[in-house]
């Protein structure tokens, strides 16, 4: 491998740490695409370890640590092997799917650090958390349904088999011994099952008898209890008919939508958790000398000092002692407009600084805040199951009396009408509840939105919320943010030129390697612009930064200066403000260097694709008039708004809601949180601001603007194959329940209506699954 | 047909054995992570047996 195949100088870096410990194999073990992956080499603060250090008999230690930046199998390789070649470590287990690494070592705590800065160096950010946050993950998610599911499903398998002989085969064929043995098995297989494994619904229904209200798990339950009643007593009786397979199967197939559903809205727990653990689990202290240090969110004591700069989440409750900033304090008290607070003001913990640093001491000491703040975030998930849900929910308030009027009447019927009999009329009637059970009702909703879930994540596309899927087809606004979002939000070079003569190809690439050379010393946009620009070979230079002026070095033996017009004192007559002007200097020659936020490939494309749709389309920008314009006349957008900061921005979608319009909302700015907050749908992107990835209800992977029109096409046709569903399931319930009335329900008719209802179900949501992407 | 009296539970006891299995596997953390245990397979040990065996994972 050469050295101009890499993307950037951490890729060049780690490459050649890596060959020089001989790891060289990592880059056969590696397959990700580099546009996703974002590499990060910046400075990692210094964090105090000690708290999070576990100390394990004889003199071990161990560590667990959040990974920021994992993606594939190589890294975890990587990882580990880097690791297990340092002395005294004894295991070092990174969990891919979690994406933490656990560390276990010999020896001195102090040697954490060393362990950290080796991976750090080769651009993974590690960040030190509590294991009881993963204890509590582990408790609240215990496997219980995987385990019910297993249960349910084997015992469902096993009556299976005892079930067809019954079905087919008469007590003269079989024997009236073997008749009872099977039905006695199949009582005995299917009692147990059922109890267990239908626990997840008998609690739901509990809970929801208990609020007085209905939900879909009331008839549920109701069925499940009545038909293993039932077909106990029958057992017993030694009687026709059993439904214990109907029963089982039941449950089996509701399990199976249920667990869809939470591995769905897992997802986002998964993802909140990492944002969280890799943004709060620490605080910057001052201490009495002024100096700056580090330390977990749980080490804070009350009457602290806490410097919080802009972008951080503060740690801890407390009161402004010094400086004044704006805070966006959604997540505790859902307030979507940030405030300003200023010296002896109270900011509590979870509110995010937007503004500038500010100082503050501690009031009130936070240990759980981090675990308490996950809760929310997970049960904030839970609490919006997507509106289709609730609407099947609110069907359920109505369905279930239905049902059981329904039961009742086809027992007086029977009992009073035909004098069937007792035994024979209160089967028909609890015929009519098996049968009507929501099967396929339940399965409806979440195997499609599992399948566009995992079909949106193949295209880039992470959908954090249901309720963002449901909502798409009313949308009839699109807001874009320009910077970062239409535009790739930092300049590129656009031209290179010499002022005062015509340079020969040599020269041209002389300039070009030592204004690269200069700039990559420097974190200014430009600098790591004009740095990319050329990045060949580099030369070693001593450079000096002049803050918001330029770059100045010497070669051999000359100045080189960089920077404005003004830093290098050259009046630049031709004031292009859509063009960001660098120059070089060197000797007598000066160079120009154009640079500009160039529009994303996509853009238009996008752009003239919901122009299609006429759909209204609107630039919000905080960006100045000339820029916006000239943006907004390149893509084709009609209606564009500029210089509107964040409260501007969160006024102006405010009022559209106000006139019932819907809205979809992209940005990726600190100052476009509040307004995605706002919009029904809010997108944003993996490489945006922590506050508006944490905002957004989809995040698209990758700097392309077209996965948005996957994400629209797959929604809406995913809505369109749930109310399919839904209608499907109540077609097979209109014809069964005349079935049921009359009697002719015998478990084997019940068993395959409630099977072939529910694979048509699911055969009709895997139609998601073939939809083909409209841009290359 | 007096055979299938013995037959169905031995079967059912072999399949009880096959779901304790599954039970257990949840249990041990097996499906902790499943992305990265499918990759581990292909990774070479390196000498380093002591980070693969499920020995030191607990």
């Amino acid at each position: 491998m050469g050295g101009s195949d890499f993307c950037c100088f951490g890729c060049e870096a780690a490459f050649s740490i890596i060959n020089k410990i001989g790891l060289g194999s990592y880059y056969s073990y590696r397959k990700l695409d580099p546009n996703v992956r974002k590499i990060k080499p910046d400075n990692q603060d210094q964090i105090d370890l000690h708290s999070f250090i576990k100390k394990c008999q004889d003199d071990k230690n161990e560590i667990l640590l959040a990974i920021d930046g994992i993606h594939c199998a190589a890294c975890v390789w990587l990882i580990e092997t880097i690791l297990l070649k340092q002395e005294n470590i004894i295991s070092a287990r990174v969990n891919l799917s979690k994406k933490y690494l656990k560390i276990k070592w010999f020896g001195a705590e102090e040697n954490c650090q060393k362990y950290i800065n080796l991976i750090s160096e080769i651009g993974y950010k590690l960040f030190p958390f509590d294991e009881n946050i993963l204890l509590q993950e582990e408790r609240k998610y215990n496997n219980d349904l995987v385990k019910c599911l297993a249960v349910s499903g084997f015992a469902a398998g096993n009556i299976m088999l005892f079930s067809i002989i019954l079905w087919f085969y008469d007590q003269q064929e079989i024997g009236h011994a073997m008749k009872v043995f099977m039905q006695f098995f199949s009582s005995l297989i299917a009692l147990p099952a059922i109890i267990y494994s239908s626990r997840p619904f008998f609690k739901s229904a509990f809970v929801a008898l208990k609020n007085k209200s209905g939900n879909m798990d009331v008839p549920i339950a109701v069925a499940i209890f009545l038909a293993s009643l039932v077909s106990l007593i029958q057992a017993f009786n030694q009687a026709k008919h059993v439904y214990f397979d109907s029963a089982i199967m039941l449950v089996f197939f509701l399990l199976i939508g249920r667990y869809l559903d939470f591995k769905a809205r897992k997802k986002a727990f998964d993802l909140a958790r990492e944002f969280t653990l890799i943004n709060s689990s620490y605080a910057r202290l001052v201490n009495e000398e002024g100096l700056i240090k580090i330390i977990a969110s749980k080490d804070i004591k009350r009457g602290m000092k806490i410097l919080i700069l802009a972008g951080d989440k503060v740690a801890a409750d407390g009161i402004i002692i010094q400086g004044q900033a704006e805070f966006d304090s959604s997540i505790v008290n859902g307030e979507t407009v940030p405030k300003l607070f200023s010296f002896n003001q109270n900011i509590f913990a979870g509110m995010i600084n937007i503004s500038s640093p500010v100082v503050i001491s501690v009031t009130k000491e936070q240990d759980e805040s981090l675990i308490a703040e996950i809760a929310k975030i997970v049960d904030d998930a839970q609490a919006q199951k997507n509106s289709y849900v609730r609407i099947a929910d609110r069907l359920a308030r109505i369905y279930t009396p239905a049902v059981h009027i329904a039961a009742l009447f086809t027992f007086i019927f029977w009992f009073y009408v035909m004098q069937s009999g007792l035994e024979n009329s209160v089967l028909n009637a609890i015929a009519i509840l098996v049968i009507t059970c929501p099967c396929a009702l339940a399965l409806a909703v979440p195997i499609t939105q599992t399948l566009t879930i995992s079909s949106l994540l193949k295209r880039g596309v992470l959908a954090k919320s249901g309720d963002a899927l449901e909502s798409v087809n009313d949308i009839d606004i699109f807001v874009f943010d320009k910077t970062g979002t239409i535009t790739f939000g930092n300049p590129v070079v656009v031209d290179f030129s010499c002022i005062n003569r015509k340079l020969d190809f040599e020269e041209e690439d002389f300039y070009k390697k030592l204004a690269a050379s200069i700039c990559q010393y420097s974190k200014h946009p430009f600098s790591k612009a004009i740095s990319l620009f050329y990045e060949q070979i580099k030369l070693n230079l001593d450079v000096t930064e002049h803050p918001s002026m330029g770059l100045s070095s010497s070669y051999k033996g000359h100045e080189v200066k960089i920077g404005s017009a003004t830093f290098l004192e050259i009046n630049d007559k031709n004031n292009n403000i859509l063009l960001n002007k660098i120059y070089l200097k060197y000797k007598d020659d000066i160079i120009l260097f154009s640079l500009k936020d160039e529009l994303k490939k996509d853009a238009k494309f996008l752009i003239e694709y919901l122009q299609k749709l006429n759909k209204r389309i609107v630039l919000l920008s905080g960006d100045s008039k000339d820029i916006v314009i000239n943006i907004a006349n390149k893509v084709g957008i009609k209606e564009y708004y500029f210089e509107h900061n964040l409260m501007q921005k969160s006024i102006f979608i405010k009022d559209l809601k106000k006139q019932n319009h819907k809205i979809l909302m992209v940005g990726d700015g600190i100052n476009d949180a509040a307004s995605l907050n706002l919009a029904d749908i809010s997108i944003s992107f993996i490489a945006a601001s922590e506050l508006s990835k944490n905002t957004a209800d989809i995040i698209v992977q990758g700097q392309n603007l077209s996965p948005i029109i996957d994400f629209l096409n797959i929604s809406k046709r995913s809505m369109n194959i749930i109310k399919q569903n839904l209608l499907i399931a109540l077609c097979y319930n209109i014809i069964a329940i005349p079935f049921a009335f009359m009697g002719y329900v015998s478990p084997l008719v019940a068993a395959f209506a409630m099977s072939s209802s529910s694979i048509l179900v699911v055969l009709n949501s895997i139609k998601i699954l073939s939809y083909k992407n409209l841009y290359k | 047909m007096g055979v299938l009296l013995f037959l169905i539970p031995v079967t059912f006891g072999l399949a009880l054995c096959g779901l304790g299995a599954f039970l257990w596997t949840i249990k041990n953390k097996q499906y902790d992570d499943i992305e990265g245990s499918a990759n581990r397979i292909l990774f070479d040990n390196e000498g380093k047996e002591d980070n693969f065996s499920d020995k030191k994972r607990k």
